[in-house]
């Protein structure tokens, strides 16, 4: 395409240069025509006007008119001449006088009136002359006499005649000179034109020929170039006319297709390499493209075809094939490689790949299985342990089940950890972020660790800094798991000394960095064993102390967490110093989030209101331990064996909570609960918390779309279970969805008093309303800061009266102005509108009741 | 210069030619008087009568002394001086009023010059140019229209006289 452009180009180009070489030459001819015709005509003026003799005649009519008179003189004076000899000299003056009046010696006088009145005399003369001379009779002496007067008369005539033709002839042949230069020059101008011109042509032939020159070896070599290309080209390449007929056949085709060149050359590719179950195929498609122009392999790139080789045995190539369009018709050239052993190497590849993902998979698969299966039976220990440590033992009897709970916990750590390494390999690790408080997290940590520590002599600090004393929004249990980890490694590795924690921090604008520096004075890990301490099932050293362990799973886990958190862990060692792991970890100041679910009251020492209780497990033992556990907090305890069942029991009485385990058989909790919130039964609103020994990530999304309130991980131990049922007595009195409003309201009607808040609400409301009205109205159609001002504002005031339902999704259309993101405006404040409708109906019924 | 020998041979070739040639005693007017310097013979005196018997070659041309296109006719020189057997390189062209002009016999054509003998089929008297005039035909070739050619054209030729 370039180059047919490219020629046409050419082409007028070297037509215009025809043109004007044609031009040009048509000049020069015409030139060169008129050049030698002007010539000649000089050369035959130069030959003959310029070279007569017509001076030499005017002067001889001075001569012989002297002869005559000499003659005449001689006559009369001697008188011995013969009349016959008079007469000729007669005769011979009349002829000159003749020539005078005719010719080119009359061309010579031509106008002028002094020849004229110098001829006129003569004239006269020759009429007397002829008059005398013509005479019969011999001639007289008084004729003589006479005519010697006549002739000596106009002899000064004839002498004048002589000059003056001397003299004109000499200004004519001046003129003519003059004229012959003119011609001359201008001659001499043509001819130089003329060599201008040509010099002009020879420098155009010159460039012309050089160009061509040019081009023709820039031809040869990308010729040479091209033909050294195709031969030594690894594809195998093929050139086709429009009939399909093969025109080029390269070494690698030959190698490739098991065709001679000299053999295939003049056959079609139809008859030779294609398939056979693709010549029709090939047929078609080669005619539309002929007709049409419509390309579908030809010029569309790569594409993975069949082709044939000479003794039959069908491969798999990848084809290019492109068209270039010439004169006399379409030419096709394809690129073609074989790919057999490419295909082949792939297929192993997938083979491999799906094996591989098949074991990895059923590893996976089986740790799950296995920690599932560790869970179950770890949940009847643990459990029946603190409910043993519950009763009477002797010393030695709490220390053996103490050894036994410490025992079961790492058994259910090694189990913990089996799937997180699982979950972090399949990808499938999820975080749970929620909102804590940072140095009560810590704090708990320490008073956990502090026994370990205490028990091999080492001291424990830990050391907040002032900026990072808040609360957070992360995921606050792996941050739990992997300083443990950390200080759990300290502990083990650490003979004397102290170990310390020290946490900071830098807040950033929306999110903080929050760093865990643990530090122990330990042997310390040589610089080229540092990153190795984070690698897989690496130990360095085992531990002397209690927590001996020899997986080395941990640190790695660790990291890998911490970097999924956007984290990371940092070693910094010094061998006989000690050692500092770091844990940086970015973390959601509190004040960002919008909502707040969690809110944290503390356990036990709660009011211990017996509830009646329903515990769905299909496990005995857990179940019976489960029960036990709830029985002895006071509670009143119904079980049931797995969903069905569930459901038979709920039927009959109301629950105020509802333990669900969720993989059970004949039915299982998730669609045990999906019924119950679904049915109009006694137990629709209880509050169902959902157990399961799988991780907490795997069902959750289920467990909460299926209506259960919370989701709890077994095993289930004896302080989580105090501290979950307080947190659900707190709410399952409270009337149902106002037992977030009711705190702040509570607390705000006490200090303004109940009329106060309910004005305050109305003008609320009020003001909700035309906030509603304004957007609806378009008033900040193009004023988004604006939205985003009167949002904040409206917001400020939902959060002072408790409206959380109404604060979030104000808050999400504050951020969204501000991001200038107003998508869906209208079905957002419709969805406000009605939260805000319901809201202000449970708002009067709050206050109501708060002021019992 | 001449070789005895050559020169009996062109004698006596003379003497057989005579009867139509009568030997120069008194000049006729209208005689041609032709001499070669080179044979002992008398000159030949050839009259109007003599030349017109002779092959007649006649043009019609213009020249730069008369008006208009004329027509000559007459004898070629060349073919004049082989009827007469004159041996010699230059013919000495003399006029009435003794204007003399050489050519060499090698320059002379078959065809030109010619003497004139007739001027538009009329003799020539003196004082028309004649007797006789020598011309070419200027008309038919460029080359005739030179300035020797030009003072070759004699008028009123009487004598000629062929030399080595």
């Amino acid at each position: 395409m370039v180059t047919s452009i490219w020629g046409s180009h050419m082409k007028t180009g070297l037509n215009g240069y025809r043109v004007a070489i044609l031009a040009g030459f048509g000049l020069l001819v015409l030139l060169l025509g008129l050049m030698t015709t002007n010539l000649l005509s000089q050369l035959r003026d130069l030959s003959t006007a310029a070279g007569d003799n017509t001076q030499w005649s005017i002067s001889q009519l001075d001569t012989e008119f002297a002869n005559l008179n000499a003659t005449l003189s001689d006559q009369l004076a001697k008188g011995d001449l013969s009349d016959e000899e008079v007469q000729l000299r007669i005769d011979i003056a009349l002829s000159r006088l003749d020539i005078i009046n005719s010719g080119r010696v009359r061309g010579v006088f031509g106008e002028s009136k002094e020849a004229k009145t110098l001829i006129t005399p003569l004239n006269a003369f020759a009429d007397a002359a002829i008059a005398i001379s013509d005479k019969p009779g011999p001639l007289t002496s008084s004729a003589l006499r006479e005519l010697r007067g006549i002739v000596q008369e106009v002899r000064p005539n004839v002498r004048k005649i002589a000059l003056l033709g001397v003299s004109l002839e000499a200004e004519q042949s001046q003129q003519r000179r003059t004229v012959f230069a003119q011609q001359l020059a201008r001659t001499g101008g043509i001819a130089i034109a003329l060599l201008v011109l040509m010099g002009g042509l020879m420098l155009l032939l010159d460039r012309l020929l050089r160009r061509a020159a040019r081009r023709d070896a820039e031809l040869l070599t990308s010729s040479k170039l091209l033909t050294s290309t195709v031969a030594a080209s690894l594809d195998a390449i093929v050139t086709a006319d429009d009939s399909g007929k093969i025109v080029g056949f390269n070494a690698s085709a030959e190698d490739v297709f098991g065709w001679a060149r000299e053999e295939i050359i003049g056959l079609t590719m139809e008859d030779t390499f294609i398939p056979h179950r693709m010549r029709d195929a090939h047929h078609n498609g080669m005619n539309r493209y002929l007709k049409t122009g419509t390309p579908r392999v030809v010029d569309g790139g790569r594409v993975e075809l069949a082709a044939l080789r000479k003794s039959g045995e069908e491969f798999p190539v990848e084809l290019n094939i492109t068209s270039i369009e010439y004169d006399e018709g379409t030419k096709f050239i394809a690129y073609i490689r074989d790919i057999s052993e490419r295909k082949i190497n792939e297929q192993k590849l997938i083979d491999a790949r799906d094996r591989a993902e098949r074991t990895d998979k059923a590893k996976s698969q089986f740790l799950t299985v296995m920690s599932h299966e560790m869970r179950t039976p770890l949940n009847g220990i643990l459990g029946v342990l603190d409910l043993l440590k519950t009763t009477q033992l002797t010393p030695k009897q709490e220390r053996y089940a103490q050894i036994a709970t410490a025992s079961s916990e790492i058994l259910l750590e090694h189990t913990n950890e089996a799937l997180d390494i699982t979950r972090i390999e399949t990808g499938t690790l999820q975080l749970t972020p929620q909102n804590f408080d940072l140095p009560e997290l810590v704090r708990s940590l320490v008073d956990v660790l502090e026994p370990l520590a205490r028990e091999k002599q080492l001291g424990l600090t830990l050391k907040i800094e002032e900026q990072v004393r808040m609360g957070f929004y992360a995921d606050s249990n792996r941050v739990r798991q992997i300083l443990t980890n950390l200080i759990g490694n300290a502990i083990k590795f650490t003979e004397d000394g102290r170990i310390g924690l020290k946490v900071s921090g830098i807040h950033g604008p929306v999110v903080s960095s929050v760093t865990f520096a643990v530090t122990d004075t330990g042997a310390g890990i040589a610089l080229e064993h540092q990153e190795q301490v984070f690698e897989d099932f690496v130990a360095l050293a085992h531990g002397e102390g209690r927590q001996t362990r020899g997986d080395g799973l941990g640190l790695s886990i660790s990291r890998k967490i911490a970097r999924q958190m956007g984290g990371d862990i940092n070693l910094m060692s010094e061998v006989g110093t000690g050692s500092t792991f770091t844990l940086t970890v970015p973390m959601q100041r509190r004040e960002e989030v919008p909502q707040a679910d969690a809110r944290v009251t503390d356990t036990r020492t709660e009011d211990r209101k017996s509830l009646t209780l329903l515990v769905v497990e299909d496990n005995n033992i857990n179940r019976k331990v489960l029960g036990d556990m709830l029985e002895g907090m006071g509670h009143t305890v119904v079980e049931a064996v797995d969903g069905e069942d569930c459901l038979k029991k709920a039927d009959s009485m109301p629950f105020d909570i509802i333990f669900m385990d969720i993989s059970m058989p004949v039915m299982d909790g998730i669609e045990a609960t999906r019924t119950l919130r679904a049915d109009d039964g006694p137990n629709a609103q209880t509050h169902i918390i959902g157990l399961t020994a799988h991780g907490r990530e795997e069902y959750r999304e289920e467990a909460e779309q299926a209506g259960m309130d919370r989701f709890h991980t077994k095993p289930i131990r004896l302080d989580a279970l105090y501290s979950i049922i307080a947190e659900v007595s707190a709410l399952v009195h409270a009337p149902l969805g106002a037992a977030a409003p009711s705190d702040a309201l509570r607390e705000l009607s006490q200090a303004l008093g109940q009329d106060k808040v309910s004005e305050i609400g109305e003008r609320f409301f009020g003001e909700l309303d035309i906030f509603f009205a304004q957007v609806r109205q378009g008033e900040f159609k193009d004023d988004t800061p604006a939205l985003a001002e009167a949002s904040h504002k409206v917001k400020g005031a939902a959060a002072l009266l408790g409206q959380h339902d109404l604060e979030g999704p104000l808050a999400d259309l504050e951020r969204s102005a501000r991001a200038g993101d107003l998508s869906a405006l209208a079905s957002r404040i419709e969805a406000l509108e009605g939260i805000a409708k319901s809201t202000r109906a449970g708002f009067t019924d709050i206050l109501a009741n708060s002021a019992k | 210069m001449t070789k005895p020998h050559r020169s009996r041979i062109l004698a006596a070739f003379l003497v057989l030619l005579s009867y139509s040639v009568t030997p120069a005693t008194g000049q006729d007017m209208m005689g041609l008087l032709v001499t070669a310097t080179s044979s002992e013979t008398e000159p030949f005196e050839l009259s109007l009568e003599a030349l017109d018997a002779l092959d007649q070659v006649e043009f019609t041309t213009t020249t730069i002394w008369t008006d208009g296109e004329t027509r000559f006719s007459g004898v070629p020189l060349k073919a004049l001086l082989a009827h007469l057997g004159t041996v010699g390189s230059i013919v000495e062209m003399v006029a009435l009023n003794d204007y003399a002009v050489t050519m060499p016999i090698a320059e002379l054509e078959d065809e030109a010059p010619i003497v004139a003998t007739r001027m538009n089929g009329e003799t020539m008297s003196v004082r028309d140019k004649g007797p006789y005039w020598v011309v070419f035909p200027y008309d038919n070739d460029p080359k005739y229209s030179t300035e020797t050619n030009y003072s070759r054209s004699i008028w009123q030729l009487n004598r000629l006289k062929v030399m080595d």
